[in-house]
């Protein structure tokens, strides 16, 4: 199919299309087509995935007129940060998105077992989030390339018709031959029963394929199986974007992920238009409406000035991920980490020790893989600044160096004090790491570390450890949670039925969650309807409005006046479509009363709110500590809205406390009693 | 004896002596508002002429203290005390030493009060006037007592055992047949002498899927006796009435007739004045009605009867007060409406717990039909010490269904209050409930429903939800961006 027939056709691919005859189109067309990612893994690599739907919506008009294969809008680390920061569920995103440009193909980015968490669910839970997530493009990885755990994905997407996107992850090192990719793609053929209703996606997350490499593997790809569509996801940290994605094309990639270029920074994905140039000046026809690609560019300078703040304090591109091999989508955080933890100066030393780590354990550094590494490293270099200085900094290092580089991993060979010292190396790494040492993720692509990896983890008791290292997929081992269980406890937490989303949120996030459903209980949609200049620092001064609309109606909110903070708390005064309100707002210096509830079998609380008028009865007069009470005797009347309301002993006993006072106005469930029983 | 009334005390706070200003107002008769400390600022102190400090908050020294309610009356120059409902409207001795001071008592006599209040007296003079009460015996000791009656009387199970000097649900037993009676009778006397130390037991009829149906009638002092038909008050929350009706959905034209011309016998009998109401519980089952007792007072719901005649009860009980004769007979009332009353109590509308604090913002509802009975303004205190009733709403249509399409609007899409927890939720709730709608219920209906009912609350709109956002950016704009941005 010729690219500019395809263009007039009113599109390439639409959503309702079966993954056959998507993936036969694409496959037919003389030339190729882009993802866009800059709804997704663009605000995720250089912003720290603080792009809001509220301004990314903007570009939904162009995205649905400029030919793309598909927006990348979902999943990854977005998904959490959305719930956890931004307070936008994934939800709402889809459904407006899908109002907004409804002939474009919505695509997530999902993590096998982990989903859009960052622990292995088993497969009744992957089966029902699946089911009721409204996307077109399921592109999902591994990040230990274990093929078995994309499983349950697999095959709920393909039930569902549509389009699932099997991924390799990629790395440049001495064991990720051309022979291991192939056998992850045979597995990955086996598993979808051929290459006719999938893409396969390369996922090159940290941008270290040299120019080369990247075409060489596509070849080899291309020439076991002529017939399968492949996409290339690179990112360009490195600097060598644009000629690897050429190499790409011409071994026979067919979709490339791309992003705005005014979106671009160090860390995600190239831009379009200069891509587009390159290709076609190579000759290769692209399927982009360039028009409408160039307005998508110039939206994005309207607003993306708002988001300065969120940008990585580590500017510029980094020859040297191909050494530390840090992906893109972890780059910020992992900075904003060290700048928050005070050891932004440690950085150089963290990213030489995960050069070398990547080395000893061998994975892909992809979530939830490259937080394991990240903690990890970065944890042994602040344990050795901390107890030991720049001089323990320089240490460690030099010690893993010369371990990996001279000795070649010969752990006999190492002097008998630096032996100790590697194998306390891993003895306080984080939790994730020891599961990854035991299998909890899947098998390791090319086999378990070494046996003083373990004896460093778990010390004396490695070899009972490594008994319960488990050879089998997750998906094989973990048992079904309880659903409606799972259901019934939010529905507790948050005293009433919880909407579907909701509870998907809850699944995955069920802190954050918790937090998001409150937070919006309180403030609405302010998320998703306040400007983001409004968002992140209200109205300055008075006089100041924010115009938005809520459903169909315009509304206007302007700021009067900000009093003075007195006993933690400042009133603002506002009018809201011209009628005036006053806000009190509590600071976080307002004194918090703590109240004592009443929790343990000898503590008597409140049963309602009201008023203590009585402590003891009218048989024995007042209470008191040391008197002794018989199970079901009044130990004091609580009067609210005229009733009243005898408090009886639980058992027989002495009283050990009275904690209210006469008079009291008390809160359901506050302590009033503490009895000793008898 | 004709009398003037200059100034009237308006004895009480909140929703009822709110709504007897409206009438003095309407009267041009000006009022003293009584006030405890907590209500120094309350709607009811402003809307009279002038106000009086009572005392503090507890109601025993302020709105329940006599002497303080009579010497505020005499400070503000008042001379006649209207009571309300609740504090001292049923209390035979204020209204004596009322009188005994000189000051009109807008109200039934002291003595009719009296006797009304002592509910053994009540049921027996209801009697006397060939009023049905509840089948019973007193005295009873054993069970052939029990069967005899039973056999006598025709009555059938099941029957309720119940300790004469009880109370609190201690020493009353439901018994469903014959097998349980001697067991049930034992543990009846049993619990009754160990909580009461009396074991005298009588036993009653007990009536199932019971309705709670009253007349509101007016009395004068030349012996005229007028009901305004009936009220339906079958919805209700630990025994207390939540949402009521006129007319009755269950009565028919016979039954109608029969109990309103038994209010206004019984009322003739016991010499009543005033505005009052006579109580009845109706047995679905089997269609009868029983006499409950009488209230001598005017009632919280006697406002859906005002909708439904056009009558104005308060000023009727002024007029009668006056010593005026009622201006209209029996065959000058024809009600034509219904109408619907549900009762805004400030509580947790899940467990009935109280919810007090400040009315941050109220949205009264407005449009056709609608009447609104209010005792708070945006920003008053609602405090812990009184009746959680806080507002009354009331709509009106040309028919049943009429009503409660104009209560769902004024309920779900007009009435708005923050700051406190309300009823709301609940009532909307029950009035859109199918059981409610078909007028198939009894006095159980919400212990029954309770859970569907709650699952039914919810409802957004616009205006809410803006001030949430609002409420984000007077707290962004004061306290700066979130700790993550």
């Amino acid at each position: 199919m010729d690219v500019r027939a395809a263009m007039e056709d009113k599109g390439l691919v639409r959503p309702g299309m079966s993954p056959k005859e998507i993936v036969g189109r694409v496959r037919s067309l003389d030339g190729v087509c882009f993802t866009s990612t800059g709804m997704r893994d663009a605000g995720q690599s250089d912003y720290k995935n603080r792009h809001r739907l509220y301004d990314l919506k903007t570009l939904a008009p162009y995205y649905d007129r400029m030919g793309l294969f598909s927006a990348e809008c979902h999943g990854g680390a977005r998904w959490h940060v959305g719930v956890m920061n931004r307070r936008e569920s994934p939800f709402e995103e889809l459904s407006i998105l899908r109002e907004l440009m409804p002939g474009v193909l919505l695509q997530t980015l999902i993590r096998e077992t982990n989903l859009w968490g960052y622990r292995p669910y088993p497969k009744n839970v992957i089966e029902y989030v699946i089911s009721k997530v409204d996307i077109d493009v399921w592109r999902c990885f591994s990040f230990l390339n274990d093929v078995r755990n994309m499983r349950t994905v697999a095959e709920v997407v393909m039930k569902r018709g549509r389009l699932f996107e099997p991924t390799i992850s990629f790395t440049a090192a001495d064991w990720t031959t051309n022979d291991y990719y192939l056998s992850v793609v045979r597995d990955i053929v086996g598993l979808c029963a051929g290459t006719d209703e999938i893409v396969l996606c390369i996922k090159d997350m940290a941008g270290v394929g040299d120019i080369t490499r990247i075409g060489n593997l596509i070849d080899a790809v291309k020439q076991k199986y002529p017939e399968m569509v492949i996409q290339y996801h690179r990112h360009v940290t490195d600097g060598l974007a644009a000629p690897a994605l050429l190499a790409a094309a011409r071994a026979g990639a067919k979709i490339f992920d791309v992003e705005e270029d005014s979106l671009v920074r160090f860390y995600g994905q190239p831009p379009m238009l200069g891509i587009q140039a390159y290709f076609e000046e190579s000759g290769i026809p692209v399927h982009l409406d360039r028009k409408e690609a160039e307005a998508a560019v110039q939206n994005v300078r309207q607003w993306i000035s708002h988001y300065e703040w969120a940008e990585s304090p580590f500017k510029g591109y980094d020859h040297t991920v191909t050494l530390h091999k840090m992906p893109g989508g972890a780059f910020p955080s992992s900075f904003e980490q060290a700048d928050k933890g005070e050891f932004l100066h440690l950085m150089p030393a963290i990213l030489k020790v995960m050069s070398l780590y990547n080395r000893i354990v061998k994975y892909f550094d992809v979530t939830p893989g490259s937080q394991i590494t990240w903690v990890t490293c970065s944890g042994i270099i602040n344990k050795y600044a901390k107890e030991k200085g720049d001089a323990g900094v320089r240490h460690v290092t030099g010690l893993l160096a010369r371990f990996i580089e001279e000795k070649k991993q010969d752990f006999e060979s190492m002097e008998r004090q630096e032996q100790e010292e590697l194998l306390m190396l891993f003895r306080n790494a984080p939790g994730d790491f020891k599961n990854l040492l035991l299998g909890n993720y899947g098998k390791l692509p090319v086999g378990w570390p070494p046996e003083w990896v373990y004896k460093s983890a778990f010390g004396n008791e490695w070899d009972e450890r490594i008994k319960e290292r488990k050879e089998q997929s997750p998906l094989e081992i973990l048992k079904d949670d309880n659903i409606e269980k799972l259901r019934a406890d939010l529905s507790e937490s948050i005293d009433r039925e919880p909407a579907e989303e909701e509870f998907i949120l809850y699944l995955m996030h069920p802190k954050d969650a918790l937090e998001m459903i409150v937070f919006r209980d309180k403030y609405g949609e302010a998320p998703l309807v306040l400007p983001t200049d409004v968002w992140r620092e209200g109205l300055k001064k008075p006089g100041d409005t924010v115009d938005f609309e809520l459903w169909g109606k315009p509304y206007s909110i302007e700021l009067l006046s900000i009093g003075a903070e007195h006993e933690g708390v400042i009133h603002v005064v506002m009018r809201v479509n011209n009628k005036t309100r006053v806000y009190t707002v509590e600071t976080p210096r307002a004194k918090k009363v703590a109240t004592r509830m009443a929790k343990g079998a000898n503590e008597v609380g409140a049963p309602i709110n009201g008023n203590i008028w009585r402590i003891g009865n009218p048989e024995r007069g007042a209470l008191k500590v040391g008197d002794i009470v018989h199970k079901g005797e009044e130990v004091a009347n609580l009067e609210a809205m005229k009733m009243e309301n005898a408090i009886s002993a639980p058992f027989d006993g002495q009283i050990a406390e009275v904690c209210a006072k006469l008079n009291d106005t008390v809160q359901e469930g506050q302590l009033l009693f503490v009895i000793e029983k008898a | 004896m004709k009398k003037t009334i200059k100034k009237i005390l308006v004895a009480n706070r909140g929703v009822p002596a709110v709504r007897i200003m409206h009438t003095c107002r309407d009267r041009m008769i000006p009022t003293t508002a009584v006030y405890s400390t907590p209500d120094r600022l309350a709607h009811h102190v402003f809307m009279a002429d002038a106000a009086v400090h009572i005392g503090e908050a507890p109601p025993i020294e302020s709105y329940l203290n006599m002497d303080k309610m009579i010497h505020a009356a005499f400070q503000s120059k008042a001379d006649a005390v209207h009571p309300g409902w609740g504090f001292l409207a049923e209390n035979a001795e204020f209204a004596q030493r009322v009188m005994d001071a000189g000051l009109t008592w807008i109200g039934p006599s002291p003595d009719v009060i009296r006797t009304m209040g002592d509910k053994i007296q009540a049921k027996v003079l209801a009697q006397k006037a060939n009023v049905p009460t509840i089948p019973g015996i007193s005295s009873v000791t054993d069970i052939e007592q029990i069967k005899k009656w039973m056999k006598d009387e025709g009555v059938s199970f099941p029957i309720m055992i119940k300790a004469a000097a009880g109370g609190g649900g201690r020493g009353m037993v439901k018994v469903e047949g014959g097998g349980e009676l001697a067991q049930a009778l034992a543990q009846a006397r049993s619990e009754a002498r160990k909580a009461f130390g009396d074991e005298t037991m009588l036993v009653e009829k007990y009536i199932e899927n019971g309705r709670h149906i009253e007349v509101q009638a007016v009395a004068d002092e030349y012996g005229n006796v007028v009901h305004l038909y009936e009220r339906e008050c079958t919805i209700q929350r630990r025994n207390q009435k939540i949402i009521e009706e006129a007319p009755s959905p269950t009565l028919d034209k016979d039954l109608r007739q029969e109990i309103c011309s038994t209010a206004v016998r019984l009322l003739k009998e016991i010499g009543y004045t005033s505005a009052g109401t006579v109580e009845f519980l109706f047995d679905s089952s089997t269609r009868k009605f029983y006499f409950l007792e009488v209230n001598t007072r005017l009632q919280v719901e006697h406002g859906i009867t005002e909708l439904i005649t056009g009558l104005d009860i308060v000023g009727i009980m002024l007029d009668v007060a006056m010593g005026r004769k009622l201006p209209f007979g029996q065959s000058d009332i024809h009600p034509n409406r219904w109408a619907l009353e549900v009762r805004l109590n400030a509580e947790d509308p899940k467990n009935f717990s109280p919810s007090f604090g400040t009315i941050t913002r109220l949205q009264v509802p407005m449009g056709p039909n609608v009447r609104v009975a209010t005792g708070v303004y945006e920003g008053a205190d609602i405090p812990p010490y009184y009746d959680s009733l806080f507002m009354l709403l009331m709509t009106a249509g040309a028919d049943r269904a009429d009503a409660i399409r104009v209560m769902d609007r004024s309920l779900g899409g007009n009435l708005r209050v923050e700051g406190i927890k309300t009823l709301q939720p609940l009532l909307l709730s029950i009035i859109r409930h199918p059981g409610f709608i078909a007028g198939e219920f009894s006095t159980r209906f919400i212990e029954e429903h309770m859970d569907e009912l709650i699952s039914m609350f919810k409802e957004k709109n616009s205006e809410d939800e803006v001030l949430k956002i609002a409420r984000y950016v007077a707290e962004i704009s004061a306290l700066g961006p979130q700790k993550w941005m």
